[in-house]
Parts: structure tokens; sequence; C-alpha cells
């Protein structure tokens, strides 16, 4: 009895950690209290018991895998990460690809945001490499990280380019340079703020 | 919070292991163990419940309302004080009734077709 109490509870490690948590010693005791009514039973019965057991055990601990998979915040929240990060992606490209049809065209009107779309462009590299693992690896809030991550970084490329923009470009401009990063905070922290919705939405309900 | 419950008929059909075991907690409450015996009974052992199908079933019965852990708990002397009792809720009930008309139309539709078997 005590081998094939144990036999089960080692089969029961093939279910979910949580639902054998709160259904484990439910499933030895039934277990237990079927085996002892096959037993007197013979041979025959009790290998019946035996593979109607396994089979049991076969069919419905994958469901309960898929089922808590299924509950867990972090794949519920995958599609909602490649959403976020594939919109960074497409920002990014295209703020880069309008900075260099701007300069190779000396279109005036793109110029105009040269600084922004610069800025747009490095902060947007730099801070979401910081963001993107550390939301998904960690339970942080997604959006005070995406804030603070956005200060830090514009912050040290701002202060960056006064340094050594002022001592090498003698056309440096402290204005537009800081517009164009106090816009580039605001456009990644709207984008950032959009997908720490979506991500608080698709939480699971019950 | 409360969750919003649907209506019985939207949980219609039911499986036959969720019909079976609340069937069986329709008569009181019972625990693990005792909803399989009566199961096995009530089908001629033709449903033998493991105990993977049970208790999956048991968590989703939880999860939706349909059933409830019971606080009463039978004398010590009586019965493994371990053992968790389960009950049918009101609700429960309800979808109960709705799967049993089911079944009910579907047998009268059988039983006009002339497909039941023959009293004896």
């Amino acid at each position: 009895m005590l081998l094939s109490k144990r036999l089960f509870q080692l089969m029961l490690l093939a279910y979910p950690r949580e639902f054998r948590l709160e259904y484990g010693p439910d499933m030895a005791q039934v277990f237990c209290d079927c085996y002892r009514e096959t037993q007197s039973q013979g041979f025959v019965t009790s290998t019946t018991f035996w593979l109607r057991t396994i089979c049991d055990v076969i069919r419905t601990a994958p469901l309960e895998r898929l089922d808590t998979l299924g509950r867990d915040s972090a794949m519920k929240n995958l599609k909602a990460n490649v959403i976020g990060l594939l919109a960074c992606l497409v920002v990014i490209v295209v703020a880069f690809l309008l900075l260099g049809y701007g300069r190779r065209h000396e279109v005036a009107s793109i110029l105009l945001f040269g600084h922004a779309l610069d800025a747009i462009v490095t902060a947007g590299i730099i801070s979401n490499l910081i963001i993107f693992p550390l939301v998904m690896a960690t339970r942080l809030s997604p959006f005070w990280t995406a804030l603070w991550s956005l200060v830090i970084v514009n912050g040290a490329l701002l202060l960056m380019a006064i340094l050594i923009g002022s001592r090498v470009d003698p056309q440096f401009s402290f204005s537009r340079v800081s517009i164009g990063y106090v816009v580039s905070f605001i456009l990644w922290l709207g984008i950032h703020w959009i997908w720490s919705q979506t991500k608080n939405t698709t939480e699971p309900v019950a | 919070m409360q969750k919003q419950r649907l209506n019985p008929e939207e949980l219609l059909p039911l499986t036959p292991s969720v019909f079976h075991i609340l069937l069986a907690l329709s008569d009181g409450d019972l625990h693990g163990y005792g909803i399989m015996q009566e199961v096995a009974e009530h089908t001629d052992g033709q449903i033998r419940l493991g105990p993977g199908t049970l208790y999956g079933a048991i968590k989703r019965l939880l999860g939706s309302g349909l059933i409830v852990e019971a606080d009463e708990r039978p004398d010590p002397e009586l019965d493994d004080e371990r053992r968790r009792y389960y009950r049918l809720t009101d609700y429960g009930r309800q979808v109960l009734k709705a799967e049993v008309q089911r079944i009910s139309k579907m047998v009268s539709v059988a039983q006009r077709k002339k497909l039941t078997p023959k009293q004896t």
C-alpha cells in the first residue's frame, strides 16, 4: 500500500505545482481508498485499476498544465509584449528613415524636427533595450519602469549632447536639442503607457 | 470581487463527468471518494472517475461557482476529518436542472422517432 501510494505521489509530479498543492493530498487519499477497494478483488481488478489510474494521469495532467499556462499572466502578456516591442521598433525605424530621407534630400520640414527624430531614435533604442528585458523578467510595473528609464536615458543623452555638442558643433542649439529630448520623452512615455494599459487588460479576470 | 455568472443555459452541454458529479452532489455534501462511488453506482460502473478527472472537474466547478467547499465536517469518529466535502450551490442546481431539461428534450425527440428501448 505504501509503495503504491508513493508511486502515485510520484505520478502527481506530472501535474502543475499549484494544482498539486491544492488537490494532491486529496487525490492521494482518493487513490488509497480506491486501491484498498480493489485489493480484495484480485489481480485483474488491481491491474485494471492501475491502468485506469495511469491513463487518467496521462489524460488530465497535460490539460491542467495547459490550463495553468493559459492563466499565467506572463503567457497572457506575451501578445501584449510582442505588440509593444513591434510598435517601438516601427517608431524607431520610421524616425530613422525619415531622418535619413530628410538629410539626403534636405527636406526642410523634416529637418526642422531633426533633433527630435535624432532623440527618438537614440533614446528609443537605448531605453527600450532596458525597459523590455526589465519588465519581462521582473514583476516591476511597466509604466513606472518606462518612466524612470526614459527620464534617466533622455537626461543622460541630453547631458552628453550639451557637453560634447557644444564643444564640437558651433551651431549647437541648446533649446532645440532640449526640445528634441522632451518630445522623445513624451512620445516614448505615451507608447509605454499604452503598452502598460494593454498588459493590465490582458490579466486574468478570475 | 463577485464574478459575474453566466446564464445556466450558456454552460450547457455539461461534460459527462461534470454532469455526474453535480448529480451526485444533488443529494447532499460528499467528499471526493464519495462522489466517485456515487457516480460509479449511478452509471452501473460505466463511468469510473480517476483522481485527475475528479479533481480537475472539482477545480473548475469551484471556479465557476457551481459547487462550494462545505464548512461543516462530519464527526471525526465517523470520517477522516481531513477530507474535504463539497456542496452543490443554488446556481449549480439551476445548471443541473437546465442540463436535465436539455437531455429530456433529446430523449423525447428520440421517443417520437421510436428510438428508445422498449419497456419490459
